[in-house]
C-alpha cells in the first residue's frame, strides 16, 4: 500500500467530497430549521448562514395538531416496541433453550414473515381493521407495526439467547433456582445490551412507517408525524424554515437512538450473507 | 441439551426441601407443563404473525378473484368473479407502462446503490483516519435520518424558486435553471426520487462491503503486492472474493426494498405530474384506498409480488436453503 503522495491527497479529496455530499442534505436541514424565514426566500445565495433564530421550532411546535401528531407517533411506536420485545423474549427463550416438536417449524415462520412484503398487504389488512372496527383508531396501527417488528425481534432475541452461557443457567438452578427462576435472574439481566439493540431497531422501522399510516388513519388528528410531514405544503405554506424545524424535531430521536446502537446493526445486517 | 436438562430438573425439587404433599401436586404440575411451555410462550407471536400477516397474505390471493367495490363491501356481499380482475389489470396498457416503469426505476436505483457503496467501501479503505471518520459519521446520519425528514429536505433542496440546487446551478453560470421546476415533468421528477433513495440506501451498502472488506486478512494484499500486482489486481483476486457474497446480498436486499418504495414517491409528487411518477405501489394505492376497487388492486398486488419473486427468485431460493440450515 505505497502511495505516493499525490495519490494520498488525491483519495482523501475524494473522500471529503463524499462526506459534503452526504452531509450537506442533513447540514441543509440544520441550518434553515435556524434562519429567520426573511433569510429563506431571497434570492441571495446563503451556503452558511449569517444570523440564528429559533422562531421556526416555536413556530412548527404551536402548528395546530403538532403535539397531536407527535404523540400518535410515540404512543404507536413505543406501544408496538413494547409488545414485540415482551411477545419476542417469550418466543425467543423457548427456541433458544428447548427442544419440542414443532421449533424448527416455527423458525421457518418467522423467516418467511420477515420477508413478507407488507406493501402488497395494506388491502386485506384495511378489510381487517375496517371489520374490527378499528380503522382511524391508534390501536390498529401498533398492531400492524407489532406484527411488522415482531419477526425479527424474535430472531435476533433468540441470537442474544444463544449467545449466553448455559452453564451460567445451569449454575442458578443447582442453587436452587427453578428453571424460569434461572431465566429471569440471570438471562434476563444478560439479555439487556440485546433488549436495547433490538428494541432500536423495532422504534426505527415503526417511526419511519409511512404506508400504514396514511391507509389507516383518515381523521387528520389521528395521523401520525411521518403522514403529516407529508402534507406540509397544506400546512406550512412555503414557510421551509418551519417545515425544516418539524423535519428537525421528527428527525431526532431516530438520530439519537441510532448512533447508540450503530456498530451493532451492521454485524446484524451482514449475519445472514451467504457464503460463495 | 435435552438430557443434561433433564438430570438438572430433577435436582432442582431435591435442593429445596418444600413439605411433601406440595412437592407432589407441584410434580404434577411441572411435568404437565413441560410440555406446554414451548407452545404457551410462542402462542403470542405465532397468534400475532398468522393473524396480522398469514391471513392478510391468503385474503390478498381470495379477494383478488371477487368484485369487491365499496358496494358489495357495505351490502356484504361476496361476489367471485374468477380471473376477472387480472384480465382487467392486463389489458390496461397503462399497468404495463408502469410495471415497466417500476422495474427500470427499481434497476437504476439499484444499480446507483450498489455502484456507489462499493466505491466508497472501497475509498474507505484508503482514506487517512480523519477523513475516514468524516465519512462514516456523514454516512451514519444519512442513513439515520428518518425517510420523511429526508424527503422533505430534498423539496426544499431542489424547490424550484428558492431551492439552493437551481441557485448553486445559477451561480455556476448554467442560466436556465433559474426557476426551473424539477417536479414538472416525469423523468425529472423520477431522477429526483432515484437520488432520494439512493442517498438513503448507500450507507447500508457501504458498511457492509466495508465490512467484509475489513476482514479481508492484510497478509492477502501484501502477498498481492510484493508479487507485484496492481491495484486492479488485487481488487480482483483479493477484494472481491472476500466482498463477493455481501454484494450479492446489498444488491438482493436493495432490490427488495427500492421494488417496494411507496413513502418517497407518494410524498414528493403522489405519483404526479400526470401520473408520470406513478409505481406499481402507488398504483396500488391509487386503486385500493382512492379507488376503493379492492378487488382490482388485490389482483395488482399479487402481480407485484409474483414479479418481485420473478426479480429475486434466485437469490431467494439460496437464502431459503442456507438458512434452513441456520434453523436447526
Amino acid at each position: 500500500m505505497n502511495k505516493t503522495r499525490g495519490q494520498r491527497i488525491a483519495l482523501n479529496t475524494t473522500g471529503v467530497v463524499v462526506a459534503v455530499l452526504f452531509a450537506f442534505p442533513t447540514y441543509w436541514m440544520l441550518t434553515s430549521a435556524f434562519k429567520p424565514s426573511s433569510d429563506l426566500l431571497t434570492p441571495d445565495y446563503d451556503l452558511i448562514p449569517l444570523s440564528f433564530t429559533l422562531d421556526n421550532f416555536a413556530s412548527a411546535w404551536a402548528k395546530p395538531g403538532f403535539l397531536t401528531h407527535l404523540s400518535n407517533s410515540l404512543i404507536v411506536t413505543v406501544g408496538a416496541v413494547l409488545c414485540s420485545l415482551v411477545a419476542g423474549v417469550l418466543a425467543a427463550f423457548p427456541l433458544a433453550r428447548l427442544r419440542f416438536r414443532g421449533r424448527k417449524g416455527f423458525l421457518l415462520l418467522v423467516l418467511i414473515a420477515q420477508m413478507a412484503p407488507m406493501e402488497a398487504l395494506f388491502i386485506p389488512m384495511f378489510l381487517l381493521m375496517q371489520d374490527a372496527g378499528l380503522l382511524n383508531k391508534l390501536p390498529s396501527l401498533l398492531l400492524v407495526y407489532f406484527a411488522i417488528t415482531l419477526p425479527f425481534t424474535v430472531w435476533t432475541l433468540r441470537g442474544f439467547v444463544q449467545g449466553i452461557p448455559f452453564e451460567l443457567e445451569e449454575a442458578a438452578m443447582v442453587d436452587g433456582c427453578s428453571r424460569f427462576g434461572a431465566f429471569r435472574r440471570v438471562v434476563l439481566p444478560l439479555l439487556g445490551p440485546g433488549l436495547v439493540a433490538t428494541s432500536v431497531f423495532a422504534f426505527i422501522t415503526a417511526w419511519n412507517e409511512f404506508l400504514y399510516a396514511l391507509v389507516f388513519m383518515r381523521d387528520k388528528d389521528k395521523q401520525t408525524l411521518p403522514v403529516w410531514l407529508s402534507t406540509f405544503k397544506t400546512v406550512f405554506g412555503t414557510d421551509w424554515g418551519g417545515i425544516m424545524a418539524a423535519s428537525v424535531m421528527y428527525a431526532l430521536p431516530a438520530l439519537v437512538f441510532f448512533l447508540l446502537v450503530q456498530r451493532k446493526l451492521v454485524s446484524g445486517a451482514t449475519a445472514g450473507a451467504l457464503k460463495g | 441439551m435435552a438430557t443434561l436438562h433433564k438430570t438438572i430438573h430433577t435436582k432442582v425439587p431435591a435442593g429445596a426441601t418444600p413439605p411433601a404433599p406440595a412437592r407432589a401436586s407441584r410434580k404434577r404440575r411441572v411435568g404437565l407443563g413441560e410440555k406446554s411451555i414451548p407452545y404457551l410462550l410462542l402462542a403470542p407471536a405465532v397468534i400475532v404473525m398468522l393473524v396480522l400477516l398469514g391471513w392478510p397474505a391468503l385474503q390478498v390471493i381470495g379477494i383478488s378473484f371477487r368484485k369487491l367495490d365499496l358496494g358489495e363491501l357495505v351490502r356484504g356481499e361476496v361476489v367471485w368473479v374468477g380471473l376477472d380482475n387480472y384480465t382487467a389489470v392486463l389489458a390496461d396498457p397503462e399497468f404495463w407502462t408502469i410495471t415497466m416503469r417500476t422495474v427500470l426505476f427499481t434497476a437504476a436505483v439499484v444499480a446507483g446503490t450498489v455502484l456507489a457503496g462499493l466505491m466508497v467501501a472501497l475509498l474507505m479503505r484508503h482514506l487517512s483516519g480523519a477523513v475516514r471518520v468524516a465519512v462514516q459519521v456523514t454516512l451514519v446520519l444519512a442513513w439515520a435520518t428518518p425517510i420523511l425528514a429526508t424527503t422533505t429536505v430534498f423539496q426544499w433542496i431542489f424547490d424550484q424558486q428558492y431551492g439552493i440546487l437551481n441557485k448553486t446551478l445559477v451561480k455556476l453560470g448554467f442560466d436556465s435553471f433559474a426557476g426551473f421546476s424539477w417536479f414538472s415533468s416525469g423523468a425529472s421528477t423520477m431522477t429526483v426520487i432515484g437520488l432520494l433513495i439512493v442517498w438513503q440506501a448507500v450507507p447500508f451498502v457501504c458498511f457492509t462491503i466495508y465490512a467484509g472488506l475489513l476482514a479481508a486478512p492484510k497478509e492477502l494484499y501484501e502477498a498481492a503486492s510484493m508479487d507485484g500486482a496492481s491495484s486492479w489486481q488485487s481488487f480482483t483476486t483479493v477484494s472481491w472474493p472476500a466482498i463477493r457474497p455481501l454484494v450479492t446480498l446489498a444488491t438482493f436486499l436493495s432490490v427488495i426494498w427500492d421494488f417496494k418504495v411507496f413513502a418517497q414517491v407518494w410524498a414528493i409528487r403522489q405519483g404526479g405530474p400526470d401520473g408520470e411518477s406513478t409505481t406499481m405501489p402507488v398504483l396500488l394505492y391509487l386503486r385500493g384506498i382512492a379507488g376503493r376497487h379492492f378487488g382490482v388492486a388485490s389482483a395488482v398486488a399479487v402481480l407485484m409480488i409474483l414479479v418481485l419473486l420473478v426479480l429475486t427468485a434466485r437469490y431467494l431460493q439460496l437464502l431459503l436453503r442456507s438458512r434452513e440450515a441456520d434453523v436447526s
